[in-house]
Formats: C-alpha cells, sequence, structure tokens
C-alpha cells in the first residue's frame, strides 16, 4: 500500500500538469507508457518537489555521451543494490 | 525493467550488479582502503612466492590486469583472496565469466561496476572500475555520468521505497 495518495494527473494544475504533461510524452516514448508512472504521481503534491527532480532526471537520463540503454542499464543496477521494488 | 534487452541480457545486467556488489563488500571486509593498498584485515599473497595451487591464477590476473588496467601488479584484492586457493579461484572464475563480452559488452558492465561501487561507497572498487574505464578512454565527463544515474536512481529509490509507492512499470505483453 501506498503511504501517500497519487495525484491523478487530471487534478494538476499550473507546473505540475505541464510537467506531468512532458514525462508521459518521454515515457511513451521511451517505453510505451500510456498513463504518466507512480513515481511521479507521488511526488506531485509539492509541485516544486517533482520540478526538481524532473529537471535533474532530464539532466541525468536524457543528456550525455552514453545511449540511454546504457544509463538505464546502471539505473537497474542502482535499484536493485538498494532492493528498490518499484 | 523495460530495456529492450531479452532474459539473458537482463540476467547478464543483474549478475554484474550483484557481482560488483558482493565484490564491494569483500573489499571493504578487507580493510582494503584503495587501489593501491598494501593490505589490511589479512596478508596479501605475493604472487612470486604463492603455493602452486594460486600461482596460475594469479599469473593468469596479472595478464587480465594488464590488460584492462594497464598495471603490471596484481590488484590487491585478489592477493588476498589467494589465501583460500578455492575462494579465490571461484570468485576469479565468476570475475571472468560476468564481466567479458556478452549480450552486454564488457565496458557496459564495469560501468555497472563502478555505478554499484560507487552506491557502495567502496573506494577500493570504485577506484579499481574507474580505472579500467580510465583505460578504455574514458573521461571525467563519463564518470560524472554514470554518478549522476547513481545519484538519481538513489533519489527516487528512496522516495519511492519510503512511500511505498507500487510499481506501474510492467512487461511488455506476452512475457
Amino acid at each position: 500500500m501506498t503511504t501517500i495518495r497519487l495525484l491523478d494527473p487530471a487534478e494538476a494544475t499550473g507546473r505540475a500538469q505541464a510537467i506531468f504533461e512532458a514525462v508521459l510524452l518521454r515515457e511513451r516514448k521511451v517505453f510505451g507508457a500510456t498513463a504518466v508512472s507512480n513515481v511521479w504521481r507521488c511526488m506531485a503534491h509539492v509541485p516544486e518537489y517533482l520540478e526538481a527532480n524532473w529537471n535533474r532526471s532530464r539532466a541525468l537520463m536524457q543528456r550525455g555521451r552514453f545511449t540511454p540503454l546504457q544509463r538505464e542499464l546502471i539505473a537497474v543496477a542502482v535499484s536493485a543494490a538498494n532492493r528498490c521494488h518499484y | 525493467m523495460r530495456l529492450g534487452l531479452d532474459e539473458a541480457g537482463v540476467t547478464e545486467l543483474l549478475a554484474a550488479a550483484e557481482h560488483a556488489h558482493a565484490l564491494a563488500v569483500v573489499a571493504a571486509a578487507l580493510l582494503l582502503d584503495g587501489l593501491g593498498s598494501k593490505g589490511g584485515l589479512v596478508e596479501l599473497v605475493d604472487p612470486l612466492k604463492a603455493r602452486d595451487e594460486v600461482a596460475g591464477t594469479l599469473a593468469d590476473i596479472e595478464a587480465l590486469a594488464r590488460n584492462a588496467l594497464g598495471v603490471e601488479v596484481v590488484p590487491a584484492v585478489w592477493r588476498a583472496l589467494a589465501g583460500n586457493p578455492f575462494y579465490l579461484d571461484a570468485t576469479w572464475q565468476k570475475e571472468r565469466v560476468l564481466m567479458a563480452d556478452g549480450r552486454l559488452t564488457a565496458l557496459d558492465k564495469r560501468r555497472v561496476g563502478l555505478a554499484v561501487a560507487m552506491n557502495a561507497r567502496v573506494r577500493y572498487w570504485i577506484e579499481y572500475h574507474a580505472a579500467v574505464l580510465r583505460h578504455a578512454g574514458g573521461t571525467d565527463a563519463d564518470l560524472l555520468e554514470i554518478l549522476g544515474v547513481v545519484d538519481h536512481y538513489n533519489s527516487l529509490n528512496l522516495i519511492t521505497t519510503a512511500m511505498q509507492i507500487e510499481s506501474d512499470i510492467r512487461p511488455p505483453a506476452g512475457h
């Protein structure tokens, strides 16, 4: 059970709404998502927080010399080492 | 998991991560403080004076270290494990098999190894994996790119675990 309600993208306004749209655009392209994934929805109660992490995600996961797959390999390895189920 | 890898590729990835994590624990437990460590918890076996059971393996390691790290010495972690020939052999065989080219390249696995070592905060293996990557042409920008992903996923892992967010990322249909 989540310890917090996941913000419904339909409820999002302003900055959060714009970020949700950008997130969905990227996730659809990267892995065929049809909805904003839960990790982003749980942060959106504080839009500034969502924005800070989204900006880091764009800076760290979309830019650089490695391929997206190479970065994703690292992401999965770290998540596994941290025993992160998500 | 959304990598576009087949099952063997995913297993290779997790094997490299698991192996790098296990060796990070080993180096920390052996109190090896860096790639140039002179020893810690146990004596580092001198390859020139090694017993027959480990001499061959240490020579094999030295040849690989020359290629991968560009150094003429057997790295301390392997010299420490050489105090137990079975332990050294089994662990070195695992390293050779898992860190070689497969579905993932050896360099991609090395980047995964560095990420896991950074995440575990183990200086010895951070220096080891980074030395391999630099020897293959890796730059500061590469190391920072790897650190960035480690850092970002530590953030995301913490928030999703703390809030017990259920995963909504499903494998593609047919899996």
